[in-house]
């Protein structure tokens, strides 16, 4: 197994709040890789600090290492240049881009570039080449439009913050699906989720709470600690913590 | 008219500033104008009309067929090639009723010139007719354009006018737009102005819209995105005069830079208990999360900037 990113004990204090302490992370190239935790466990803004967006392009100590390099500091496009992006869990929209045209700048570094398969991977047929990536599109329409442009862009590391929030229930074998087509294309993914079900199509999957890993191991497994000890929590647990 | 060497300098002033080359290539003009010269007159099928030379500028009247329908937009182009000082145009148009057709307006400006131009425009969408008059406008980046707009457009019963002003490149200058609709029972209105401005540019967009008839309908749209020390104000006024009409009044502008001054001023007026005007407006920089996305996606923070200010002007 070669580590494609490295977290080392990334500490992380907001407005006075300590919201990462000490985090250890380690994804393997090609996997899919879920982090599990309830809300406020700290999953997105590891995420953030990964991607270096909403002005987190540094812990506060430790270190972010993706493929030997050193990643604490960079900004966003320096790092989706090494080969990482990041798919939202709320999306944003564009008025007056085309899904076709977001695509294209999505994959504009990919040879192979093929939109209409893109579409085609996540659901959604040719006619939405035309659609504007603006409010006429519906949240899971926007969604899987989003995952089209990470499969358009076909990064190393594609960091999905929550990539099954408001897709109903009947779609959600649909975005398992993607997200292993991605892996089967070469994308390393890093799912952030707190839906087990979902993590579940994982290789590993990582529990996090209260900003610190609990565990990392077989998805069912960390899935099934998740279920009977953090969920009931809801608030900080300090015996789950503290048995890390 | 012209020779075709006065053509071929015009052309390749006005494609230097981003004017279409196929326009030129395919001979789309209906009607080419540099300063007070036409240049190419074209006559489209159903559509009348009368041009004549000022000193300044042109006159042009136009007047479209009752039920003439155009699957091509109508293309004019007001421009000017050369340093002068003052452009003067004045127009009228009428459409028929049950017409429907589509005007496509370029005003180029070439590169360099420095330039007056007023413009008066009196428009009259008959009963049942659709009419769409999109203006586009084409400025080089040294250009420097003072533009004084009027537009005063009568819509008629159930007829839908829709007037879309875009600068799409270069300079903005100095700008006042001004367009007046008065809307007659369950016509439509539809005014957008996108535009952007550089270094010093002063825009001024003002949009009154009285909806005077039963169920009419009217919206005002503005995007206009100030950069450097550009000052901008809009103000779009809508009146709900008769019962259950309907207004909208949608401006969402963008600054970028730290000596940029933006003013939205929303005048909302009701005269009549079932009638509905509602307004939204929005100031603020390129939205965060839009310039990550893209960014996230390689781009760099310019790339990003420039894709979402295309996409917010198109």
């Amino acid at each position: 197994m070669v580590p494609i990113l490295t977290v080392n004990d990334v500490k992380l204090t907001i407005d006075g709040r300590p919201i990462l302490k000490g985090v250890n992370l380690v994804v393997n190239e090609g996997e899919i890789h879920a982090v599990l935790g309830p809300n406020g466990a700290g999953k997105s803004t590891l995420a953030s600090l990964i991607m270096g967006i909403n002005d987190l392009k540094e812990p506060d100590s430790g270190e972010i290492i993706f493929q030997d390099k050193l990643v604490n500091g960079l900004d966003i496009t320096e790092r989706a240049k090494l080969g990482i992006t990041l798919a939202w869990q709320e999306p944003a929209r564009f008025e007056g881009i085309t899904v076709e045209e977001y695509l294209k700048l999505s994959g504009r570094n990919n040879p192979e570039l093929d939109v209409v398969e893109c579409l085609e991977l996540v659901g959604l047929d040719c006619s939405y080449l035309n659609r504007f990536v603006d409010d006429t599109l519906s949240g899971g329409e926007r969604k899987r439009v989003e995952l089209a442009s990470v499969l358009a862009m076909r990064p190393k590391l594609a960091v999905l913050d929550e990539p099954d929030s408001g897709i109903d229930f009947a779609s959600m074998e649909d975005i398992a699906n993607m997200i292993k087509t991605m892996r089967d294309r070469g994308t390393t993914v890093l799912m952030i989720t707190h839906r087990e079900e979902i993590a579940e199509i994982a290789d590993r999957a990582t529990l996090m709470c209260d900003g610190k890993v609990v565990q990392t191991g077989n998805p069912k497994d960390v899935g099934q600690k998740f279920k009977t000890m953090c969920v009931k929590c809801e608030v900080r647990n300090p015996e789950l913590v503290g048995g890390e | 008219m012209a020779t075709k060497n006065v053509l071929d300098t015009v052309a390749k002033k006005f494609i230097q500033i981003g004017l279409p080359k196929d326009l030129f290539e395919r001979n789309r003009f209906n009607l080419l104008v540099d300063r007070n010269k036409i240049i190419v007159r074209y006559p489209a099928p159903g559509v009348r009309s009368e041009v004549i030379e000022t000193p300044t500028g042109v006159k042009t009247k136009v007047y479209v067929e009752p039920g003439t329908k155009l699957e091509e937009p109508v293309t004019l182009c007001f421009g000017a090639a050369e340093t002068t000082e003052v452009q003067t145009t004045e127009g009228e148009i009428v459409v028929g009723e049950g017409a429907d057709v589509k005007f496509q307006v370029y005003g180029a400006m070439a590169e360099g010139i420095k330039l007056k131009h007023k413009n008066k425009l009196k428009v009259r969408v008959e009963k049942n007719a659709r009419f769409e008059f999109l203006d586009l406008h084409y400025n080089g980046e040294d250009t420097f354009v003072e533009l004084d707009t009027e537009t005063d457009a009568y819509i008629g019963e159930n007829a839908y006018f829709r007037s879309v002003f875009k600068q799409t490149r270069g300079r903005a200058g100095k700008v006042r737009i001004v367009l007046k609709a008065q809307v007659d029972k369950k016509g439509v209105a539809v005014f957008e102005t996108k535009m952007i401005g550089k270094k010093d540019d002063e825009i001024y967009v003002e949009d009154v819209i009285h909806l005077n008839g039963e169920e009419s309908r009217g919206i005002s749209k503005s995007r206009i995105i100030a950069v450097d020390e550009t000052k901008a104000t809009f103000v779009g006024e809508t009146y709900g005069n008769a019962p259950r009409c309907r207004g909208h009044i949608d401006c969402s502008e963008v600054i970028r830079g730290k000596d940029v001054t933006v003013k939205a001023v929303p005048v909302v007026v009701v005269n009549d208990e079932t009638a509905k005007v509602t307004h939204e407006a929005a100031i603020g920089s390129i939205d965060k999360k839009q310039l990550e996305t893209l960014m996230a996606r390689g781009l760099t923070e310019d790339e990003a900037v420039d894709v979402i200010v295309q996409g917010m002007l198109r």
